[in-house]
C-alpha cells in the first residue's frame, strides 16, 4: 500500500521527504528499513520529531495489518450456518452421510472419467438447495460450453413445477474459458457481496464446471509458474468460500495412475484426478465418481456409480457408496 | 473488470512488474495520479502513462453472469422453411447455437444452409458463406435471392470465400474472431469435413488437437459474439460389433453412418446436430442428435 494513500492521517510533506531521501514509498518500506532513528538521520533535519515518526510508523502497521476475530463470534456464526444447511439433502442420502452433508462452506473436488456423473451431482445438489432455502442464489461458471440452458430448465421442472421459474431466476451462470475471465467473476461477486447494499437472495453456491481446462495447459515440469496459479486460485477460492459462507463445487478431470491408483478402495481404478499430486489437498474433500454398469429397466434405463472418498478433512477416505443416475436424476440405490 | 493490476489483461507485465514495485497494487491506486507524474516517478514514456490511466478509467464491462431464465428467454428464434426441421429444432434455431446438419450426399442439407442464409440476409444481418467443395456457386447464391423480397442487397451482406485444405480451413478458424463485428449474424460452413477428408495422414492426436482448437474458437464465437453457426457435414460408416463396441471390418455385425468428424468441435451446451435421413428420392426423414 502506497504511503500516499494515507496522507490525511501522515502529513504530506513528510511522505514526499522519505520518498526523496530514503526511497520509501510504501508501508513496507517503512516499516521494515530500519529503526525510526535510522530514517529520522536520513531525513533533513527539522522535518518530523522521532516520537511523530514512531507514530505514524504504528499507524502504517496498523493499517496493513490483518483484523483479528474473536473465537465465539466465528463458532455462533458457524452455529447459525450448519443449523440451515443440514436439514437439505442431495437427494441420494448415503452421499451426504459419506462427505457429511454438502453444506458448510467447504470446497469440495469432484472428480471422475467422462460419463460418470460429475455435471449431474453437482446440478442436482445445486437445484435441490435452491429448491429447498428461497433466499440463496448459486453461481455456476461454466468453462467448456457443455451448459445447456433447456436441460437444466426441463431438469428442475422435473423437480417441482411450480416454482420452477423463480428457481431459475437464482440459478446465475457464466462464461470463463481462461483463468483470468474466472478471476474477474468471482472478484465481481466478491465486490457485491462485500457492499453493504446488496439486497436479493445471497449466492451460497458456487460451482465451477471442470478446472481441468482452465489450469492444465500452464503446469508444466520446467517451470513452477502453473503451479503458482492453481495454488493461488484455489487459495482465492477458500477465502470466498470462508469469508461469506458459500459451498464450492469444483469439477476436475483425470490423468492415467500406472498401475492403479492406490487412494482407491478399489483395484480397478486406473486413473486420478487431474492437475496434479496436490491439488487434493488445496480442497475439503475429494470425491471420486465412476460409472459400473448400465442397467435397462422397466422404467427406463439407469445407470449405476460409485462415489469415493479420496481424501477429507471431515471425514474417512477409502469409503465409498453407490448411486443411481436415471434421465439425469440421481437416486439412491436402496429406492426401489 | 478485474482491479487488481497483475491480473489486467492487457497491460504488458513489464509495466505491471514496474508499477507493482512501486507499491500500486489495485487499479483504484491509481485513480489519484496523472500521466506525468505516473511517468516520472516510474521513469517511464508518458505514452505507457497514458495508456495506464486509460485502462483503470474505463467502466466495468456487462454483467459477467446472467441468470438461468433470462438466457432461455432471451434468444431470438429463426424458423426456416421447412416444417419438419423447426419441430426437430423445438420451434426453430436461437441465436447463437451451432447447427450440424449431416447427411450421405444428394440430401438437402446445402439447401437447408442456404434457406438459413435467405431468413439471415432477410433480417439484414451479414452472413460468412465458406464453401469447401465448390458445392454452392455464386450462381446458386443468386438464384435462391432472385425471388426474394426483401433481399435487393443482398450483395452487400453475404462474403463468400472458398476454401479446399485443412491449413486454409485452420487459418481461417484463427482470423475468425477478429473476422466477425456486431452486423455478422450467421457463418456457414459448407462442408467442414471436407478439408479434414483431403489430409487423411494427419495423426489422430493432431486431428483431436485441431477439432479442439475449432471447438474452442466456436464456443466463443457463439457465446461472445453472439453468432449463429452452421456447418455441414458428410457421413462416414462405423463398425459397431454385436454388443455394440466399436469394430472393424472382420468383427463388424452391423454398420452405421455417424457425422464424420465426431462432436469434438461442438461445444455441447449450445450445439444440435440434424441428420437427415433420404428414403426415397424426395421424401425423408430427419432425427435429432
Amino acid at each position: 500500500m502506497r504511503l500516499e494513500s494515507m496522507i490525511p492521517s501522515i502529513p504530506a510533506e513528510l511522505v514526499a521527504a522519505l520518498d526523496h531521501s530514503c526511497g520509501i514509498r510504501t508501508d513496507t518500506d517503512l516499516l521494515f528499513s530500519g529503526s525510526s532513528l535510522d530514517i529520522i538521520k536520513k531525513l533533513p533535519l527539522g522535518t518530523v520529531t522521532l516520537s511523530d515518526l514512531e507514530k505514524f510508523t504504528e499507524l502504517a502497521a496498523e493499517q496493513a495489518s490483518v483484523p483479528g476475530h474473536r473465537g465465539d463470534e466465528i463458532l455462533a456464526d458457524i452455529g447459525r450456518i450448519s443449523e440451515k444447511h443440514t436439514q437439505a439433502s442431495c437427494g441420494v442420502k448415503e452421499l451426504d452421510d459419506l462427505v457429511g452433508s454438502f453444506g458448510d462452506s467447504r470446497v469440495f473436488e469432484i472428480s471422475g472419467a467422462k460419463g460418470s456423473g460429475k455435471t449431474a451431482l453437482a446440478l442436482q445438489i445445486v437445484i435441490q438447495r435452491l429448491l429447498a432455502d428461497a433466499d440463496s442464489c448459486a453461481l455456476w461458471i461454466d468453462t467448456s460450453g457443455d451448459f445447456s440452458a433447456e436441460m437444466t430448465a426441463q431438469l428442475v421442472r422435473y423437480f417441482d413445477i411450480t416454482v420452477s421459474n423463480k428457481v431459475l431466476e437464482r440459478l446465475q451462470v457464466s462464461l470463463g474459458f481462461n483463468i483470468e475471465a474466472v478471476h474477474d467473476v468471482l472478484e465481481a461477486l466478491r465486490i457485491s457481496l462485500s457492499s453493504s447494499r446488496a439486497v436479493g437472495p445471497r449466492v451460497q453456491w458456487i460451482v465451477l464446471d471442470s478446472i481441468t481446462p482452465l489450469l492444465l495447459p500452464s503446469l508444466s515440469a520446467v517451470s513452477s509458474q502453473g503451479h503458482a496459479m492453481m495454488t493461488t486460485f484455489m487459495r482465492r477460492l477458500r477465502e470466498l468460500s470462508q469469508t461469506f459462507g458459500i459451498t464450492i463445487l469444483v469439477i476436475n478431470g483425470t490423468s492415467a495412475a500406472a498401475p492403479f491408483n492406490q487412494s482407491s478402495a478399489f483395484a480397478s481404478t486406473i486413473r486420478k484426478p487431474a492437475l496434479g499430486p496436490s491439488f487434493t489437498f488445496m480442497t475439503d474433500c475429494t470425491l471420486w465418481l465412476s460409472k459400473m454398469k448400465d442397467m435397462p429397466d422397466s422404467e427406463g434405463p439407469f445407470s449405476v456409480h460409485v462415489a469415493e472418498v479420496f481424501r477429507s478433512r471431515a471425514m474417512r477416505s477409502k469409503t465409498w457408496c453407490t448411486f443411481r443416475i436415471r434421465h439425469g436424476v440421481l437416486s439412491s440405490t436402496s429406492d426401489l | 473488470m478485474s482491479r487488481n493490476i497483475l491480473l489486467h489483461p492487457t497491460l504488458p507485465s513489464s509495466i505491471q512488474l514496474v508499477l507493482r514495485r512501486a507499491g500500486y497494487e489495485t487499479l483504484d491506486d491509481l485513480s489519484s495520479t496523472s500521466a506525468e507524474g505516473l511517468s516520472k516517478e516510474l521513469g517511464i514514456d508518458i505514452s505507457d502513462a497514458q495508456s495506464i490511466i486509460t485502462a483503470s478509467q474505463r467502466p466495468p464491462g456487462p454483467p459477467l453472469s446472467q441468470s438461468l431464465a433470462s438466457l432461455i428467454s432471451r434468444s431470438q428464434i429463426f424458423a426456416c422453411s421447412y416444417a419438419a426441421v423447426n419441430t426437430a429444432l423445438g420451434g426453430g434455431l436461437p441465436r447463437g447455437r451451432i447447427l450440424e446438419i449431416s447427411g450421405p450426399p444428394g440430401s438437402f442439407k446445402e439447401t437447408l444452409a442456404l434457406d438459413y442464409t435467405r431468413i439471415f440476409v432477410e433480417a439484414n444481418e451479414e452472413v460468412i458463406f465458406v464453401d469447401t467443395q465448390n458445392m454452392t456457386s455464386l450462381a446458386t447464391i443468386k438464384k435462391t435471392f432472385y425471388n426474394s423480397s426483401a433481399a435487393a442487397d443482398y450483395q452487400d451482406l453475404i462474403r463468400y470465400t472458398h476454401l479446399h485444405t485443412l491449413p486454409d480451413l485452420m487459418i481461417f478458424i484463427h482470423n475468425l474472431l477478429s473476422e466477425i463485428h456486431a452486423k455478422t449474424g450467421l457463418l456457414v460452413l459448407n462442408s467442414i469435413s471436407f478439408p479434414f477428408l483431403s489430409h487423411p495422414d494427419v495423426q489422430s492426436s493432431k486431428r483431436t488437437a485441431l477439432l479442439e482448437k475449432i471447438h474452442q474458437v466456436f464456443l466463443q464465437a457463439s457465446a461472445l459474439n453472439n453468432l449463429t453457426i452452421i456447418t455441414t457435414s458428410q457421413m462416414s460408416t462405423k463398425l459397431l460389433n454385436a454388443d455394440g463396441s466399436p469394430g472393424n471390418f472382420e468383427t463388424g455385425a452391423k454398420a452405421v453412418m455417424v457425422p464424420q468428424l465426431g462432436s469434438t468441435y461442438l461445444p455441447n451446451g449450445r450445439s444440435y446436430r440434424l441428420v437427415i435421413v433420404p428414403e426415397s428420392r424426395t421424401t425423408g426423414q430427419d432425427t435429432f442428435a
